[in-house]
């Protein structure tokens, strides 16, 4: 037995893999460059930003009004010069004045954090068409839950920036400026003294922020950890359960948290200095006018009227000192998340970017292999070496130990990742010429591990052609032997079949996959291994449909089984990435040791009795 | 707008603001302390800023206008305040500081005791939830949502009382000032009262439709990139953005009608001043001029009603927060009362000492849905240490059979023993850790190669060396650029499919299960690696009782018994031989297999029928 003692291994809680850490924490872009990100959007919406701006000065205006009109009754009152009727009509001018503000409160909450919605969609919609144009060494790089945090958190950081954060920003801009002109009116050296320690508070803010931006990336990267952790806990579950590893994962998710939580108090730690440091700085404005402004009044060289309004107005000042305090905050957490955003956006697909040119797709396409050689990242040992093929009208198959190279064959053929120049041609082109959709067009892939989404079964098998009739539907599943079994479904074609097909059997999501590729009617069909889960009659029947219906076009097969093999025009081998054999089915019994002892186990009968 | 066919959020009904209020409370509890020491604080920060302005009084009328002192005196008196005045500021400060770290180590700890929580009953839910629940959603309520009540902790908690103390203790003072104006003045009240809770009713709507949306947007994200290869390779990008964008735009307009309730109700309380500024003039002013007040207590009451109405102001902002938090904490709570459909039982049976792997299914009923049966009346006995083999067509309920062994799913009549013991009465942990099961998608946890591997098995680095090299694995791990410690899953180094079988295969002989069931186990796996592996089989679990489920004729042929499937029954069992004798559904599929011809053989047509 051995020891059931639980979690003894010191198990690397997310260790990200060390190429994929170098990229979670962007290098830090310069402001006009981040600027750039937004500027179509302020370029759309620039007259409902300023319609909103308008509306917003002129609610502040108003608002230093009211006091007017109540000091115009007070004063009114006291010399008794008043009637009845006008104190009513003060009131009335009040109670219109409070509408106007609050209707111009609608205007401008409308049309300025209205324009932070709108940025925040078109950016969100920027991203994900950038990701539609990523490849897939970009997504091994990038995981799901880092991709959503970008798009949820991100951007809520961004629009907040962009919203509430201007907002606050125009307000105490104008209210400070207007406060500041009424003290230099007043006292020009008192004004300076009581500004004195804005530059202290510049510069501490400053020096703060720099570290700010680095503890906020902090926690959305770990922010981005806790998501994918969850996401990938939630899809593994049946895993999980099998092997009673709730306890397991909760400590790990656990441990995520904790970190979580500690690089939140990090920035907690900044943000309880730069927040109170405005307050404090205009607090220490009125000390210094306490202390140097009381010593001129008693010296007698400023009046005791100017000393109390001076007060009142430095006390004005203290809301915008601490609004700033806020939005310094708020637009360093939306830079940063901007960062990411910038960073996102600015990655680039390896795979060449050719625009589409519109050229008519090729009847007998075919590929040639001349020397290919490919690895999936430098540094990592090579996937392929050497491989010379032709692939043309026929059925192909591959076969190979696990780990060979076959499908990456298919990937490469299917243009999912990058290949160097002269290695690889499709209809006597090098493909690194070629328009990737051009190429990928004459292509019906089946990949290894179907990938399904939670739709009905119909719109599933439609997935390439969204306009297909449903005869044609029906005949693709015909096709790929699943149509009764989808008919023996509650609803039929109409039957949603869960996330990633969850609601399926193995072989059933396999021969979704099949259908869908069969749809779409192309002059290549590639199957990755995709009827490994197929009982051997239904493989059998499948099999002996495409024979018929691709006809003269051209097939690839990756299969482990003889039986299939056996069926096809050529057999192609593949060890250790490399070509270890083609021909014949019978040929490759002479010439190659692996078919061979494929074969021996899987076709001879007497292979049992020998056991 | 599409909902993916999942049931949005109806089960749990929604929970009323006090429920919500209550739970949120006994979280709180275990922080009492430190939200006591918050709160304190708290009074202290606004009884400071307070105090500043009354010291700055006492300056200006103790000592800069008081004639009657000597200069120095004045000065020195002058310096004297300013000194208290800085030392206060300064204590402000380092008050709001140390409030500030307290608050967000308050609402974090909450925070992640509610994840927690939630994680650790997420995983307790049944595999029928997973199927009906996207992803999306589940990870939405793990991360946003909680991330959105935690600004309640922070900002609102402790300000909620704050504001409150204040606006009762001005309103007590307007009372004691005037109490005809106070009077008049307590309309705004019931006033405000009533438009919060409107308010409170429309925002949690707005904010409950924006979440939904959100989450729909996730999902369609989360697929989208995982499917992306997919997308591209059937041209789907153009159709694919313009779905998105449709979800975007309806997320848009969610938040823009939020925006326009907020922007209708968030400038009614500074309206309410106004008017009640009004109101207080057009009143006291009549007063006056009929000399029953006085122009002095008019002045200072109409300054103090300011001081009212700013809590006020302030509460009706913090309550967008609360609302939005409101909203969440209701999604998080509805989902920790989510039953689980399958639990362990009330006294579970002890897990006997010797597991002797006697494995019985009694007439077993079963259906995803229960109209739509899969399984029907199946009985099936696997005896102790038997090789058993199942094989069947595709879609006829073998992995079905699995996961109502593990107790996945529970059948809607029939039971399964092991040992003679029903495995509805056992705990689920010791059920699931005497099977040992390889499942038919092998799923990747993202950690190193070796931590997938040895899990929660408690195995030392070389005990896997040692099975890896026993499996013909090592292989392949040599090709890893760092070996077992290699980092795999998402973000990851990819596998190919068969390297991931393989690794699955490792997981199972890092344990001791008494009955081992492979679910398509070697189907990616070439012959050859497949060799190795049933000799490492044979070797660490001989004598076990084995499920052995494969589409590969040549997988099954040590079995003892092979049993053969189709829609959801068993239409044949018996040895090989017994079954090549009899004929029928076996006997073509093997038939089948091996001829080399070109399928026109009888086999197949027996098969597919005429
Ligand atoms: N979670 C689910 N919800 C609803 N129906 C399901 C679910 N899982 C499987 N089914 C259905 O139950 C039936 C039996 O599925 P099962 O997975 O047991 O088949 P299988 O024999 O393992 O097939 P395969 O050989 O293809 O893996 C299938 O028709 C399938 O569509
Ligand atoms: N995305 C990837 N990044 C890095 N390495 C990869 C990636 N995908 C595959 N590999 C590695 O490249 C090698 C070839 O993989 P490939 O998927 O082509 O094998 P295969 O022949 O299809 O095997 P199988 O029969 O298991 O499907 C394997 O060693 C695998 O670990
Ligand atoms: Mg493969
Ligand atoms: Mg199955």
């Amino acid at each position: 037995m051995p020891p059931r003692a639980l979690f003894v291994l010191p198990l690397s809680v997310h260790t990200p893999p060390s190429d994929a850490s170098a990229d979670t924490s962007p290098k830090r872009a310069s402001l006009p460059e981040l600027i750039d990100l937004l500027r179509p959007s302020f370029g759309r919406y620039r007259w409902q930003l300023v319609g909103g701006f308008v509306a917003l000065i002129i609610v502040d205006f108003l608002q230093l009004v009211i006091p007017r009109v109540l000091k115009h009754g007070v004063d009114g009152l006291a010399d008794s010069s008043i009637s009845h009727a006008s104190l009513l009509g003060l009131a009335a001018l009040i109670v219109a004045i409070a509408i106007a503000v609050a209707g111009l409160r609608f205007v401008w909450r409308y049309l300025i954090i209205g324009f932070s919605r709108l940025l925040e969609q078109n950016l969100r919609n920027r991203i994900f068409s950038h990701l539609l144009r990523m490849d897939a060494p970009f997504f091994e790089k990038h995981t799901p839950g880092d991709l959503m945090a970008h798009s949820s958190n991100d951007l809520a950081a961004v629009q907040m920036a962009c919203g509430m954060g201007m907002v606050a920003a125009a307000d105490a801009l104008v209210m400070s400026l207007a406060t500041i002109a009424f003290m230099l009116h007043i006292h020009v050296q008192l004004t300076l003294l009581a500004l004195l320690p804005m530059p202290f508070l510049a510069w501490f803010t400053r020096s703060l922020s720099g570290r700010l931006h680095h503890r906020f990336n902090t926690v959305q990267e770990q922010f981005s950890l806790l998501t994918e952790f969850s996401r990938s806990t939630v899809v593994s579950i049946r895993l999980i359960k099998a092997y009673t590893m709730e306890l397991f994962q909760t400590d790990r998710f656990d441990r995520l948290g904790r970190r979580y939580v500690r690089s939140n108090l990090g920035v907690a730690y900044i943000q309880g200095l730069i927040t109170p440091i405005a307050t404090l700085a205009g607090n220490l404005g009125m000390l210094i006018i306490l202390l140097v402004g009381g010593r001129l009044v008693i010296a007698g060289t400023l009046t005791m009227g100017d000393f109390v309004a001076f007060i009142s107005y430095l006390a004005m000042l203290v809301w915008p000192m601490m609004a700033i305090g806020w939005v310094a905050n708020i637009v360093q957490r939306g830079l940063t998340s901007l960062n990411r955003i910038h960073h996102l956006l600015g990655c680039r697909a390896t795979l060449p970017d050719i625009a589409d040119n519109g050229e008519p797709p090729l009847d007998h396409p075919s590929f040639s292999l001349r020397g290919l050689h490919f690895a999936y990242a430098p540094g990592l040992s090579p996937a392929l070496v050497d491989i010379d093929l032709k692939i043309g009208p026929g059925i192909h198959g591959i076969t190979g130990r696990t780990g060979s190279g076959k499908s990456t064959i298919c990937r490469l053929l299917a243009r999912l990742y990058p290949v160097a120049d002269g290695q690889l041609f499709f209809g006597g082109r090098d493909v690194n010429a070629l328009p990737l959709s051009y190429v990928r067009n004459h292509i019906a892939y089946v990949g290894q591990e179907p990938v399904l989404f939670s739709d009905t079964i119909a719109a599933n098998i439609a997935l390439g052609r969204p306009e297909a009739t449903e005869q044609e539907i029906i005949a693709a599943a015909a096709s790929a032997a699943i149509d009764e079994e989808i008919r023996e479904l509650p609803d039929g074609y109409a039957s949603l079949i869960g996330e990633r097909g969850v609601k399926l059997s193995g072989g059933q999501r396999q021969r979704l996959a099949l259908a869908r590729a069969l749809l779409c009617d192309r002059p290549v069909l590639v199957i990755d291994d995709g009827l490994s889960a197929v009982d051997v009659a239904t493989e059998h029947e499948v099999f002996a449909g495409l024979r018929q219906r691709f006809a003269g076009k051209t097939v690839l097969i990756v299969s482990n089984r003889i039986k299939m093999l056996s069926l096809t025009d050529r057999i192609i081998v593949l060890d250790e990435g490399r070509i270890a054999c083609t021909g014949g089915h019978e040929e490759l019994l002479a010439a190659s040791s692996l078919y061979r002892s494929m074969y021996e186990k899987q076709m001879r009968p007497q292979a049992e009795e020998a056991l | 707008m599409r909902n993916f066919g999942y049931d949005e959020d109806k089960r749990g009904g929604s929970l009323s603001d006090f429920r919500i209020w209550g739970r949120i409370l006994r979280y709180s509890i275990h922080h009492w302390l430190a939200l006591a020491g918050a709160v304190t604080l708290s009074l202290f920060i606004t009884g400071g800023t307070l105090t500043l302005p009354t010291l700055l009084q006492q300056g200006i009328d103790g000592f800069i206008t008081a004639g009657n002192l000597e200069d120095t005196a004045r000065l020195a008196g002058l310096t004297r305040t300013s000194l208290w005045y800085g030392l206060l500021v300064l204590l402000v400060f380092a008050t709001t500081f140390v409030q500030t770290v307290l608050l967000e180590w308050i609402g974090q700890s909450i925070m992640h005791r509610i994840r927690q929580d939630l994680f650790t009953h997420i995983l307790r839910l049944d595999l029928q939830f997973f199927s009906t629940h996207p992803t999306g959603r589940l990870v939405t309520r793990l991360t946003n949502d909680i991330q959105n009540m935690h600004e309640m902790f922070t900002s609102v908690m402790v300000t909620l009382f704050n504001e409150l103390v204040r606006m009762l203790g001005i309103l007590i003072l307007l009372y004691l000032m005037n109490v005809k104006l106070a009077l008049l003045l307590t309309i705004f009240v019931p006033i405000s009262a009533l438009v919060t809770t409107l308010f409170a009713r429309l925002a949690r709507a707005c904010f409950r439709a924006i979440r939904s949306q959100l989450v729909l947007l996730n999902n369609f994200l989360q697929e989208a990139i995982t499917g992306m290869a997919i997308l591209q390779l059937f041209s789907r990008e153009e159709k694919s953005r313009r779905e998105f964008e449709d979800l975007s735009r309806g997320y848009l307009e969610r938040t823009l009608s939020q925006i326009r309730l907020f922007g209708t109700f968030m400038p009614i309380t500074e309206f309410m001043s106004s008017l009640a500024t009004a109101m207080i003039l057009w009143y006291g002013g009549g007063e006056i001029l009929q000399s029953r007040l006085s122009l002095g207590e008019l002045v200072a009451f109409i300054s103090y009603m300011r001081l009212f109405f700013q809590p006020l102001r302030e509460l009706s902002q913090k309550y967008s927060i609360v609302q939005s938090a409101m909203a969440s904490a209701e999604r998080i709570f509805q989902l920790l009362d989510t039953a689980s459909r399958i639990a362990d039982p009330a006294r579970p049976l002890a897990k006997p000492a010797t597991v002797r792997g006697e494995l019985h299914f009694d007439r077993i009923r079963f259906g995803y849905n229960p109209q739509t049966p899969v399984i029907h009346d199946l009985s099936l006995t696997l005896r102790p240490g038997q090789a058993v083999a199942l094989v069947g067509t595709t879609g006829s309920g073998k992995t079905t059979l699995v996961n109502l062994l593990l107790r996945f799913y529970e059948a809607q009549s029939g039971t399964i023993t092991i040992d003679g013991l029903d495995i509805s009465h056992l705990a689920l942990a010791d059920l699931r850790s005497m099977v040992g099961v390889v499942l038919q998608d092998v799923l990747i946890l993202q950690d190193s190669l070796l931590a997938n591997i040895v899990m929660n098995s408690g195995r030392s680095r070389k005990d896997v060396e040692s099975i890896l090299s026993r499996t013909g694995m090592n292989r392949f791990v040599r090709r890893l650029p760092h070996g077992l410690d290699t980092m795999i899953g998402e973000g990851g180094h990819e596998l190919s499919s068969g390297e991931k079988q393989l690794l699955a295969f490792a997981r199972v002989l890092c344990r001791d299960p008494a009955v081992l069931v492979l679910d398509e186990a070697t189907a990616a796996i070439d012959t050859e690696s497949e060799n190795i592996l049933e000799e490492a089989l044979d070797d660490s679990f001989r004598g076990r009782t084995s499920l052995v489920i494969a589409h590969r004729l040549s997988t099954i042929r040590r079995a003892d018994h092979i049993i053969a499937m189709q829609h959801g029954r068993i239409v044949q069992q018996g040895s090989h031989d017994e079954l090549m004798a009899t004929g029928g559904y076996y006997a073509d599929l093997v038939a089948m297999d091996r001829s080399n011809g070109n399928g026109e053989d009888t086999a197949s047509s027996r098969l597919f029928g005429p």
